[in-house]
């Protein structure tokens, strides 16, 4: 029996070489996606039973005697010992939002090679490691914050950086996830109808919820879901409509403003209307349509129509400008090693995990099915004709204002694709164009669609496609009112140090306020993207790619500095590599996008080429004091993030050397009484 | 059969728990309480308060 356990991992090991083997190695023939889909998912069934367990075993010593915080602590609310299985799902659905199914259409830009290979290898040694010793070290000391972790194990200084890196990431995801949105709705009446429709059915749901059928959260969400459907298919109708369709086809200025205006409403409207409805059939429409993609490749095996490799890995691409090194490890965060997780990992989940040992599937486990679905949105990128990706992700300020100018610019790249084919496609999903729609989301939207219609519905590729617009622009609406919602109680608590009314969170005058500074913050960079000639994505993304990865290396801190305190130098480089890795790229990254001498890439050699330019306009000064502003954001996180990689470095001598407190601060050790069965 | 009864189940208790549903079958448990409109705006409020005071990741 033993040797048939040892025959089988060593095959599926063999597996996950040869797959990562061939699609490292076959090159001038178009490949499978099925190599993708075998070489990930061979790599992490490997990964999760190998390294994960070394992890558990060895490192963590998960012991399933000792109660969990959601034992010892179980209030009913908050902490509450819960099923692996329905932990996982509910982990999953936290930390899946948009970012591992854009980045990866973006990076496709280098080809499917570079990206794909950070997807696994990332996630298997940074990512899912990440996650899973912030869930055990939270885990272990009831439930704490990332925040409260990085004050207790580092210092004050650690803990302070933390909240003021995330709130400013949160200001830059919110602007970059904003501009996704407008790029995909813009002149576009039935995908801007099938979204607005969204806020009426939301606040449908809501009432419902709360007086007609209170607690009936799955009928309601069945309900919505119902709706929706029907707004995608209303939504055709409005865009054949001559008297409606002018009205949904709006400009990407007005979709900005719509969305700045929405968020603001959102955020200071009581939770229950809007947001709480829309989070909850968000969150099932995102797991059905991730599982639905899943099910469609494995059906279709579609073809990769892009190569291994693209012309841009030199720097030039046009939908982001930088090289492979290091721009394709921060376009790829969230699917790879996502900062942000941790904030998940040390938020809910680990106040209700019932066992030690759940800490594997759910924080390992659960990053690899992220991992996955990157992989799945790098595949959806990738059987679109190399043309028609680049024609609908670059921006007009790149390939030419018109699309001929477009066809011709991306065709001499040799790539080739006409107006005719792109009109033609147009046509299918029910769009007036599809050129310069940056942001990665139609592109995906049309891989998605080319997927879905080959398993049996190729009639209705514009349901399709605007289904999974819809689906993209559901969940990121959702982020965008959430996060203001949380940006504004993370200002509110900063500013009730000096006005403390402000710090009242019912107090109608604070919420106003500190919303609309909220709002003016990530809006006044949605706007910037929105006037950008690059495009936005071009400044935006790798912002904050930056930032989240910093988060990451604030996360990754913490981690080493507990492992370093529990086994010395033994184990910490499991935590210390992946920092490393990093440090290096966001560290390159930031300098790049601040210094380099290239206008595409360096905010400063942006700022200093259009001010040489010398027609001194209104808005080519605003253009001008963007590019430097984005430069100092820039910097300040390589500056904060600097400040607490020199405080970890400071504590990790001390404990080295023995001069610093190394002592462990877990919870004490309490016997378990629960029985799994009982969950 | 028995096997893909368990998943259905496990599927629909993993919905339930995203939909806050079994966390609203726990508050009523645990403070002895029937269900009701007020009682689930109750919980419901108190839910989202803390749901939304947290991130959303990207």
């Amino acid at each position: 029996m033993k040797l048939l356990t040892h025959l089988l991992w060593g095959a599926i090991a063999a597996a996950a070489a040869f797959c990562l083997g061939g699609v490292a190695l076959i090159r001038g023939e178009h490949i499978n996606s099925i190599w993708l889909v075998l070489a990930a998912a061979c790599t992490y069934v490997t990964a999760y039973r190998f390294y994960g367990r070394f992890i558990a075993v060895r490192v963590m010593a998960l012991d399933d005697r000792r109660a969990t915080p959601g034992e010892r602590l179980r209030n009913g609310h908050d902490f509450e010992p819960t099923n692996k299985w329905i932990l996982l799902g509910h982990h999953f659905a936290a930390i899946a939002g948009p970012g591992p199914l854009v980045g990866p259409v973006l990076a496709a830009q280098f080809g499917y090679l570079p990206g794909t290979l950070w997807i696994v290898i990332g996630a298997v040694l940074g990512g899912a490691v990440q996650d899973f010793v912030i869930l055990f070290a939270s885990m272990r000391r009831d439930g704490k914050s990332l925040g409260k972790m990085a004050r207790e194990e580092i210092g004050k200084v650690g803990g302070f950086i933390a909240l003021v890196t995330v709130l400013i990431i949160m200001v830059i995801l919110l602007a970059v996830v904003g501009l996704v949105v407008v790029n995909a709705l813009k002149g576009s009446a039935w995908g801007t109808f099938t979204i607005a429709a969204t806020m009426p059915i939301a606040i449908f749901m809501g009432l419902y919820l709360r007086y007609w059928r209170p607690g009936k959260v799955l009928e309601c969400s069945a309900i919505g879901f119902i709706l929706v459907l029907a707004s995608i298919f209303g939504g055709r109708s409005v865009a054949a409509s001559a008297s409606l369709a002018p009205v949904f086809t709006l400009s990407a200025m007005a979709l900005a403003i719509g969305i700045i205006v929405y968020g603001f409403l959102a955020s200071a409207l009581p939770v229950w209307l809007l947001l709480a409805p829309r989070d909850y059939l968000s969150t099932f429409v995102k797991l059905g349509v991730v599982l639905m993609l899943a099910i469609g490749i494995l059906i279709v095996r579609p073809e990769l129509q892009l190569p291994a490799f693209t012309r841009f890995v030199d720097g030039t691409g046009p939908i982001f400008a930088g090289k492979i090194f290091p721009f394709c490890f921060i376009t790829i965060a969230c699917g790879a090693v996502s900062g942000f997780h941790s904030l998940i990992s040390s938020g809910t989940t680990p106040k209700m995990i019932a066992k030690e040992w759940h800490a594997v599937p759910v924080g390992y486990g659960s990053m690899l099915m992220e991992s996955f679905v990157a992989i799945m949105a790098m595949i959806a990128a990738c059987v679109l004709q190399p043309g028609v990706y680049f024609a609908v992700n670059s921006p007009a300020g790149i390939v030419g204002a018109t699309p001929a100018a477009a066809v011709a610019t991306i065709s001499n790249w040799g790539f080739p694709v006409t107006t005719a084919t792109m009109a033609q496609l147009a046509s299918d999903v029910g769009e007036k164009t599809l050129f310069f729609r940056t942001g990665g989301a139609p592109s995906l939207a049309l891989g998605m669609a080319h997927i879905f219609a080959r398993t049996g519905g190729g009639a209705v590729i514009g349901f399709w496609y605007h289904f999974a617009i819809m689906f993209e622009a559901l969940f990121i609406l959702t982020i965008i009112d959430a996060g203001t919602r949380v940006g504004r109680f993370m200002l509110q608590d900063l500013l009730s140090q000096v006005a403390p009314p402000l710090g009242r969170m019912m107090w109608m005058p604070g919420v106003i306020l500190t919303s609309a500074m909220v709002v003016a913050a990530w809006g006044y960079f949605l706007i910037q993207g929105v006037r950008d000639p690059l495009g936005g994505i071009n400044s935006l993304w790798p912002l904050f790619g930056i930032s989240n990865q910093l988060l990451a290396t604030i996360a990754l801190c913490v981690a080493t500095t507990i492992l370093l305190k529990m086994h010395s130098a033994k184990y910490a480089w499991i935590t210390f590599a992946p920092l490393v890795w990093l440090v290096t790229v966001t560290f390159t990254a930031g300098w790049q996008k601040i210094l380099s001498p290239i206008p595409a890439i360096g905010f400063l050699a942006q700022a200093d080429k259009l001010a040489a330019a010398g027609a001194a306009t209104a808005a080519t000064e605003t253009l001008i004091f963007n590019a430097r502003l984005d430069a100092a954001l820039c910097g300040l996180l390589m500056v904060l993030v600097a400040v607490i990689l020199a405080d970890s470095a400071r504590v990790w001598v001390g404990i080295l050397r023995g001069t610093a407190d190394a002592h462990v601060r877990e919870a004490p050790f309490v016997p378990s009484r629960l029985q799994t069965e009982e969950l | 059969m028995n096997v893909l009864r368990r998943f259905a189940r496990l599927i629909l208790a993993t919905l339930r728990e995203i939909s806050d549903e079994n966390a609203y079958q726990r508050h009523l448990a645990a403070h002895g309480r029937q269900h009701s409109g007020p009682e689930w705006r109750r919980f419901s409020e108190e839910r989202l308060r803390a749901k939304y005071a947290r991130a959303k990741c990207c």
